[in-house]
């Protein structure tokens, strides 16, 4: 397998005698799609927050790129190219639909206020390039058609989709995303499948925390499941859903079918 | 050309011809003391309109450029041509600074800090008398000259021009400001600061950039404002002007780049015209800004707006018809 872009090592946070996540080693690798699973309550989105730079770890080493990036705030990881989106769907809901990926494209910005000012060649070159990426981000979720309704009018699956969008404005290297199936219906999660899956052929890690057990198995390559706050079983989706410790503790005593 | 590039056209040719038109030298320093508030009120838009969080404070650093400017020209030396930029370079310093103090705060705690600096400013200014002069106010500040050129800057119809200048340069740079990333991680940073944040915003250091930008254009409206009345007392930077700049904006309407202008031209006509009515001019002040508050959050900008939308739909009403 090729160079893991994200790792973690011994990453453990506590809240007073509580630990929320103790000792979990993690690789994400170059081009793969992750998932993380685990019941409620089992340390998935305290996990998710300690890789996403939402939360110091209380000890442990996280690197990206092979760089050590333990406790840096989000909008630092997200500089280094590591993006994530919310469990709770989250836009800017006053902006319109184009808006809203221009603003999420700060991270690819080539020029700033100065530029503007003086309408430099180089301001005009990044709007330029910034109508142009509106257009492809926006066709490429299928959002095309509602570039200037505002993003609050839009119903709530439409809305999970501009937060993928949004997300991909930033041209990750790494995009985490933190239950994005959550309160979809099948067949609008059939179609996140497939999105994410192009989300990853045109280039990006995906390390996805889900729910929806139908959605993890489909989509992703390995998993990782978690069972308070430690680390229970990782591999393949066959793998892992035949693993009987993961039967007995995440799925109940039911056998499953993925 | 579109609608708008020919309606800036349209505007900023009445306003070039403005002074000559109303004739009377009352008018024309009524129409001064508006050019030098509209900057200041597009100062606190900054703050208020594009990042979203309320400073009370405000008023403090319009003072501190009035102050840094009189000083600095009749103390230090320095030609009265460079006082604005060295007045803007002092504002945005102190402003950098209780900015960099407060602005980890968000909301009514930010508010009350700014409340907090800015009255520590003004009793600075108000008693440390060797060198402000405290309540007495400096007085004969010298006007601006050109050099080759005569021309007198105590006269209002020319000092309006100057004051034009201020305003075009100071609308332009909010608008170059809102057109560009640098704004757009503002508006990111009021609507939704933990999603700012995850896309790679710095949002400290983004309110920090602002709030001194705010600061320092604060600094050069009040050197104008010196170098016009040649007469400034710690007044400026008191509470009854604090509430005075957040009603042009509020009133005007914020986060846009006309409302500031319109606020600060209701301010200083009301002020004129209740002049009569003594204290309850400030009543009337409250009032207004009271109703605007319930009836009209947007600003009286928002009637136009309005407006136009009520406007469209008849007619597409009319064409279904």
């Amino acid at each position: 397998m090729s160079t893991p872009l994200l790792t973690a090592r011994g990453l453990t946070r506590s809240f007073g005698g509580l630990v929320a996540v103790s000792n979990v080693d993690l690789d994400v690798s170059a081009g793969e799609i992750l998932g993380l699973i685990g019941s409620n309550g089992a340390g998935k989105t305290t996990l998710f927050n300690l890789l996403c730079g939402s939360m110091a770890p209380s000890s442990g080493k996280v690197t990206l790129q092979g760089q050590d990036c333990t406790g840096w705030p989000a909008h630092r990881m997200a500089q280094a190219g590591a993006l994530r989106t919310f469990q709770i769907t989250s836009v800017f809901p006053e902006e319109s639909i184009a808006n809203n990926i221009r603003i999420a494209s700060f991270r690819t910005r080539q020029s700033g206020w100065l530029d503007s000012l003086l309408c430099s060649s180089r301001f005009k070159r990044d709007e330029q390039d910034l109508s142009c990426r509106v257009d492809t981000i926006l066709d490429f979720v299928g959002l095309g058609t509602r570039r200037d309704q505002l993003a609050k009018t839009l119903p709530y699956g439409e809305q999970r989709k501009l937060e993928v969008a949004i997300a991909m404005a930033g041209q990750p290297k790494l995009l985490l995303l933190d239950e994005p199936a959550a309160g979809m219906n099948p067949d609008e999660g059939a179609k996140l499948v497939e999105m994410i899956r192009r989300i990853r052929d045109s280039g990006v890690t995906v390390l996805l925390v889900e729910h929806h057990m139908r959605v993890v198995a489909s989509v992703c390559d390995r998993i990782v499941v978690l069972d308070h706050g430690v680390k229970i079983a990782q591999g393949t989706p066959a793998e892992v859903l035949n693993d009987p410790e993961v039967v007995r503790i995440y799925l109940g005593r039911e056998k499953v079918h993925a | 050309m579109n609608q708008r590039q020919s309606a800036t056209l349209a505007a900023g040719a009445v306003l070039a011809v403005l002074p000559l038109l109303v004739g009377s030298s009352y008018y024309q320093h009524i129409l001064v003391l508006w050019g030098i508030y509209a900057v200041l009120a597009l100062s606190l838009n900054i703050i208020i309109g594009y990042l979203g969080e309320l400073s009370f404070g405000h008023a403090a650093f319009f003072g501190i450029g009035a102050y840094a400017s009189a000083i600095l020209t009749m103390r230090y030396g320095v030609p009265v041509l460079l006082g604005p930029l060295c007045a803007a370079l002092v504002a945005g310093l102190i402003g950098a600074a209780v900015g960099y103090l407060s602005l980890r705060s968000t909301g009514p705690q930010f508010a009350i800090l700014t409340l907090s600096f800015g009255s520590i400013l003004y009793t600075i200014v108000n008693y440390w008398i060797d060198f402000t002069r405290g309540p007495m106010g400096i007085v004969n500040i010298p006007a601006f000259s050109l050099p080759f050129v005569k021309l007198d800057f105590a006269k209002a119809v020319n000092m309006y021009y100057v004051v034009l200048a201020l305003m075009a340069i100071a609308a332009f740079g909010c608008y170059a400001l809102m057109r560009s990333h640098s704004g757009r991680a503002f508006i990111a940073v009021r609507e939704n600061p933990a999603l700012a944040a995850s896309l790679g915003i710095n949002i400290f250091l983004t309110k920090l950039a602002g709030f001194s930008a705010a600061a320092a254009l604060a600094g050069a409206a009040g050197s104008v404002y010196a170098h016009y009345l040649t007469v400034i007392t710690p007044d400026m930077m008191g509470l009854q002007s604090m509430a005075a700049v957040i009603i042009m904006v509020i009133i005007g309407g914020k986060g846009t780049l006309v409302g500031p202008l319109i606020g600060a031209l209701v301010y200083v006509c009301l002020l004129e015209v209740l002049r009569a009515t003594g204290p309850l001019r400030l009543v009337s002040f409250a009032a207004l800004m009271t109703i605007c508050v319930i009836f009209l959050p947007g600003g009286l900008v928002s009637l136009w707006r309005k407006l136009k939308q009520n406007n469209a739909t008849t007619t597409t009403v009319q064409g279904q018809a």
